[in-house]
């Protein structure tokens, strides 16, 4: 990622996103509980290295943007009237089919 | 969490300390700099910094504005910062009719330390963490709050290095209240948003 | 693959103490343990990410039979070992 896809990001706020399955060996944030789930970006957080890689002590993380990306109760537990927010990095992310 | 028996209090006591001896030893951690750093962090941080924050908002509408578009510079206008060893940035979240806002961490604990204070234990309770981004409204009935059916409810589930703090409501009939008195009604559940003030 | 400390929507862990505990320390070793985390943070020996890392890598049964600064004990010395600034064992009693 450039330096200036960084600082703007892929995701415009509304923009419809899915997690990615992804079950990783190592250390992540995004929590299994919204694992391939959809969600509505609300906003870009602004970049920040990734966790994954940082947690691996090495210097080298990509830098990515964080979106907060809010979720219903209904995508993520099949029932529910709450929404969730979480911050996820946009690695985690990929446009909602 | 699980308690701590007074003989592990004293082997790990113990541990710490040789911990520490070695590290100033190493000339990694001045002999200083632990009780430093713990002063520091209890003079810093504090619920009241919330509160104060509040009530600006609930009395200056031009502040409330720029407080929930940009709460790490709002903060700042009050010679507070959002806090943290590496960058963190502030977002306040706003209760009103319609909507209310809680605040957890799944993953670990984290938390506004500057504005709000230590954490509660039961904010870094595995029991808190896993169920209310499931059931916010049993938990919120555990703190001995309802709210209507028709109210919305968002968790905020702190993932990255944003921390978020709620703005509560301004309750009802404390128009002739002063903004110091108006942070007196300010309380840290109102703040991570597990009571209504 | 999941580690303990992602709870989210696991059932199981009781009910909620909402007993306001203002006490930021039961005792003074965890407010330096704390203090140490922020300090070797400040040093760069190890980053808030390694840190959570060697937190949720404990096994299960003894992350949750551990208290809150116990994890966080266990995660410093962890890494410092691994990094090799003590030595393995350096702090147990001989």
């Amino acid at each position: 990622m450039t330096d200036e896809s960084a600082r703007t990001g892929r995701f415009a706020p509304g923009a419809h996103v899915r997690t990615y399955l992804h079950d990783p060996p190592h250390h992540t944030r995004l929590p299994r509980y919204a694992r391939g789930k959809r969600g509505v970006v609300v906003e870009p957080e602004g970049p920040a290295p990734l966790a994954d890689v940082r947690a691996q002590g090495r210097d080298d993380a990509p830098v990515e943007m964080i979106y907060a990306v809010r979720f219903t109760a209904r995508d993520l537990w099949g029932e529910g009237d709450h929404h969730v927010v979480l911050d996820l990095s946009e690695s985690y992310l990929k446009e909602a089919e | 969490m699980s308690g701590t028996d007074t003989h592990d209090d004293a082997v790990i006591s113990r541990q710490v300390r040789r911990l520490e001896s070695l590290l100033e030893e190493k000339g990694i951690v001045g002999g200083d700099t632990v009780d430093e750093v713990i002063d520091g962090f209890l003079a810093g941080a504090s619920p009241v910094n919330g509160a104060k924050v509040t009530a600006r908002a609930w009395t200056d509408p031009a502040y409330r504005e720029r407080l929930l578009a940009d709460g790490t510079a709002a903060v700042g206008e009050l010679g507070f910062s959002s806090g943290g060893v590496q960058k963190q940035r502030l977002r306040v979240v706003e209760n009103t009719a319609g909507t209310h806002n809680i605040i957890v961490c799944t993953l670990c604990s984290c938390y506004p330390l500057r504005l709000l204070g230590p954490s509660p234990g039961w904010y870094k309770s595995e029991a808190y963490r896993s169920r209310v981004v499931r059931d916010p409204r049993g938990v919120l009935a555990d703190f001995g709050v309802t709210l209507p059916e028709s109210v919305d409810i968002t968790v905020w589930d702190s993932s990255a290095e944003t921390r978020y703090m709620v703005l509560p409501r301004r309750p009802a009939g404390t128009d002739d209240l002063s903004e110091e008195e108006l942070a007196g009604l300010v309380t840290r559940n109102g703040l991570i948003g597990t009571a209504v003030l | 693959m999941a580690r303990i400390n992602d709870v989210g929507g696991m059932t199981g862990f009781g009910v909620i103490d909402t007993t306001d505990d203002a006490e930021p320390f039961h005792a003074d070793w965890e407010a330096r343990v704390f203090a140490l985390q922020r300090a070797l943070l400040v040093k760069k020996i190890f980053n808030l990410d390694e840190f959570r890392d060697a937190v949720e890598t404990m096994p299960p049964q003894e992350y949750l039979a551990a208290s809150y600064y116990e994890r966080w004990f266990h995660a410093i010395r962890t890494l410092l070992e691994r990094k090799g600034v003590i030595g393995e064992g350096a702090l147990d009693d001989d």
